[in-house]
């Protein structure tokens, strides 16, 4: 018999299948923990205990076809702690290119779980951005990893490129409000606004927004609605020019006591958007 | 090619699953077996909800917010001479389980002397209203009024 090629007399089906669980070649192959069977390109279609078997009668070669599948399940569980690209094996797009792509083949790579929002979307660490260049950016990004854009492509590049896509769309959600954004930006900083009662909020403010709520709900007229949202966005602009002043002056502390006001107008913008939807 | 038909099926049905919208946040919209039947009754039939005369000397006002969801809670109590509270009201801005909670409290203050308004514990309230443990907080933050209006009142 023939050694290393696909000519071999064996009991795998000689024609390249999806591997089912009803198939014995391909049972071994799933990752346990995501079902992911990989990439069915590539010789794995043979499986492991194919290959240990005719390894076994000296006719499965130990060089290409023998090779352990580490592969795509290894990539996508893992991340991007491998910095080889998990399709042709040469250097990850990291190290050069636009950290989407293998610079060699072009095989889609897993998202960089370091990567933060800011970095993502092209934008400096800081509160104030752009938010038309954020815009722009979003759109180029989404034309790159979008899954509608891989519908050709192999099973591990489209997983690739749904993570991708809702990473970009968190990311421009999460930097394109102040609120979300100042918070996210605390984060990174290390600072967290902590669940539970707020002992340090002054009794002043909460009767304010005590009585915007009240307000709020014994609204009756469009007139009035309209009233409370001009004066909501007032108080948030004043609050967003002065958490933007904190961040340039790096008064971490002074910038989570204005996001966490912004948080509790934030919440009255968000009623009022309801209110407004007819029912 | 039955094999290969069953793969592909597998597949698809994973990759919509993957992709099924999420709930929206809104919690009003939220089904209703996420929230314990009694915090939806306190949310549907609430008691107590409203106002106090704020000015009268035997009415305390507390007001307690939550930093991280931004709920409010105001709390008014009114006490007769012989240290019995004899009405409670509340007003809250927030999730289900803040207004479950300051619904609540107002019920069991009502009829109680202030001594024994002070032993009631939020970890009652948490396990009369069966709060998740994400949202216990709530139970903490109403009785800090509750506390603050008791002992400031003369």
């Amino acid at each position: 018999m023939r050694s290393g090629t696909l000519g071999i007399q064996d009991p795998a089906p000689s024609v390249p299948q999806p591997i089912s669980s009803t198939s014995r070649v391909g049972r071994s192959l799933s990752n346990p923990r995501t079902g992911d069977r990989g990439d069915i390109g590539r010789g794995q279609m043979w499986g492991r205990r194919t290959g240990a078997l005719l390894r076994v009668r000296g006719l499965w070669p130990a060089g290409v076809l023998g090779r352990r599948p580490l592969s795509c399940s290894a990539a996508s569980l893992a991340g991007n702690s491998s910095p080889q690209c998990w399709n042709c094996g040469g250097p990850g797009s990291h190290m050069r290119g636009d950290g989407f792509f293998c610079p060699q083949c072009r095989a889609l790579q897993p998202p960089d779980p370091t990567r933060d929002y800011f970095s993502l979307l092209d934008c400096n660490r800081a509160f104030r951005v752009d938010t038309a260049k954020l815009q722009t950016r979003y759109q180029e990004l989404q034309r790159l990893v979008h899954p509608d854009f891989f519908s050709q492509r192999s099973q591990t590049e489209k997983d690739f490129s749904e993570k991708h896509s809702t990473l970009v769309n968190d990311a421009y959600k999460t930097l394109l409000a102040p609120l979300s954004r100042g918070l996210y930006l605390l984060k990174l900083h290390g600072v967290e606004i902590p669940e539970g009662t707020d002992y340090e909020m002054d009794r002043q403010f909460l009767m304010e927004i005590m009585e915007i709520n009240e307000k709020l709900a014994e609204a009756q007229s469009e007139a009035a609605m309209k009233e409370i949202e001009s004066i909501v966005r007032a108080k948030q602009k004043e609050l967003t020019d002065n958490v933007s002043r904190a961040f340039e002056q790096d008064d971490l502390e002074k910038a989570k006591e204005m996001l966490t006001k912004m948080r509790y107008f934030s919440n009255v913008e968000e009623k009022i958007k309801l209110k407004k939807i007819p029912f | 090619m039955a094999a290969a038909g069953a793969g592909r099926l597998r597949r698809a049905a994973s990759a919509l699953l993957l992709r099924s919208p999420r709930l929206p946040t809104r919690e009003l919209s939220a089904p209703a077996r996420l929230y314990h039947k009694k915090v939806v009754d306190h949310y549907e039939n609430p008691r107590n909800v409203g106002s106090l005369d704020k000015t009268s000397k035997n009415v305390g006002t507390g007001l307690v917010g939550a930093p991280a969801c931004g709920d409010v809670m105001k709390l008014q109590i009114q006490v007769d001479e012989k240290g019995k509270i004899v009405d409670a009201r509340f007003k809250t801005f927030g999730c289900g389980s803040a207004i479950a909670s300051s619904s609540l409290a107002t019920e069991w203050v009502k009829g109680k002397t202030v001594e024994e308004a002070l032993t009631i514990k939020n970890t009652d309230i948490a396990k009369e209203l069966c709060l998740p443990p994400v949202k216990l907080h709530c139970s903490k933050s109403v009785l800090v009024p509750v506390k603050e209006i008791i002992l400031l009142l003369p």
